[in-house]
């Protein structure tokens, strides 16, 4: 049984980490954003490498959790990671779209007054 | 008061197409020597037609930032021209302009950064459902224990505004509540306020943000935003 599992989650994990690389070759993913998704792929894929190990050995005694529960628990916390990384990011983007926008605002209407300066100056001199 | 200050009415808006213009004139007629801008949220009417069409200057906003973004706006345009001193007047016309003077004396006579307008020092007879009265209440509490100084009307939007306090709304202004977490802000960063008595009147037109049923929620959310901002650091200000 533990077979089967190891070999779906380790080629899930494998292929997690092999589009995470393809999406920065492609560049349709910054790096910033790419290395929690390859430590989350590559622990997947050591957990599930050494299962005896980590699963009924170094986490239990860590953690005091079995098995299932274990992997579930990592998994778990890893994408609690990346949502909070998330959270992060969008809060800075929020700010910075925001002085973006009023800086735009401000920029508008000096290019505007400008505008309307430089041709009425040259409309007088004609 | 000086004749030589440079002062700014800002007047945000957001969707006052029929309230917009009348303010504009309120403002012009009882403080004629003032220049006036219009920070335009983004909004989705005639607002900034309107008001371009009274002559005043007009900051138009890609998109809607929330009337904390828009603010700020109003104030980085005061710093970067040199205002000496801006006042905020809502553009739903709740804000009576001929108030303007009481604020400007209080700024000259108290020597405050910031002159806040109060509905409730004096005036009681401010139309308000009682949840709303029962939150703003509350709200004055907590927020008076923090900044160590009475604040009866920690909502009113009706501000003027020294240089120093300009200069720190430009780089910092707070985004979710603006009204009652500029009164911590300006605390933190030790500056100086007073309120004073200002009558308001019912808004011309649209809906206040804050509707009867929300106004618990809104309660709860403000003590949060303001308790976070409490424990906030706020870069020093520099110079003058």
């Amino acid at each position: 049984m533990l077979i089967k599992i190891q070999i779906i989650v380790g080629l899930l994990s494998i292929l997690l980490i092999l589009i995470t690389v393809e999406l920065i070759r492609k560049e349709r993913l910054r790096e910033e954003y790419s290395i929690l998704w390859l430590f989350t792929g590559g622990a997947i894929l050591i957990f599930i490498l050494f299962p005896a190990f980590f699963l009924s050995r170094f986490i239990p005694r860590v953690t005091g959790v079995f098995y299932l529960s274990a992997v579930v628990l990592i998994v778990f916390f890893f994408l609690l990671l990346i949502v909070f990384h998330f959270s992060v990011v969008i809060s800075k983007l929020t700010g910075q779209n925001k002085d973006l926008a009023q800086r735009y605002a401000l920029l508008e209407l000096e290019f505007n007054e400008l505008k309307r300066r430089y041709f009425t100056s040259n409309t007088d001199s004609s | 008061m000086n004749r030589l200050e440079r002062i700014l009415v800002i007047i945000p808006a957001y969707n006052e197409e029929d309230s917009i213009g009348r303010v504009i004139e309120d403002v012009r007629t009882n403080c004629p020597q003032m220049d006036i801008l219009v920070v335009n949220d983004g909004s989705a009417d005639h607002t900034s037609d309107r008001a371009r069409a009274s002559g005043v200057v007009v900051l138009d906003l890609p998109f809607n930032l929330g009337i904390g973004g828009g603010m700020q706006t109003g104030y980085k345009y005061a710093a970067e021209k040199g205002y000496d001193i801006a006042i905020q007047v809502d553009g739903d016309g709740q804000h009576d302009p001929k108030e303007i003077p009481k604020l400007l004396q209080t700024l000259e006579e108290r020597k405050v950064d910031v002159a806040i307008g109060s509905r409730f020092i004096t005036d009681l007879e401010y139309k308000a459902t009682t949840m709303r009265r029962v939150g703003i209440t509350v709200l004055s509490k907590v927020i008076s224990i923090m900044v160590r100084q009475k604040i009866t009307d920690p909502t009113s939007g009706f501000r003027a505004s020294r240089r120093k306090a300009i200069q720190l709304f430009a780089v910092n202004y707070p985004q979710d509540y603006p009204e009652p977490e500029v009164v911590v802000l300006l605390s933190k960063s030790g500056l100086k306020m007073a309120e004073v008595p200002v009558k308001m009147s019912q808004r011309y037109s649209g809906e206040s943000s804050i509707t009867k049923i929300r106004s618990i929620y809104y309660m709860v959310k403000v003590l949060l935003a303001i308790f976070v901002d409490w424990f906030k650091k706020y870069p020093l200000l520099i110079g003058e």
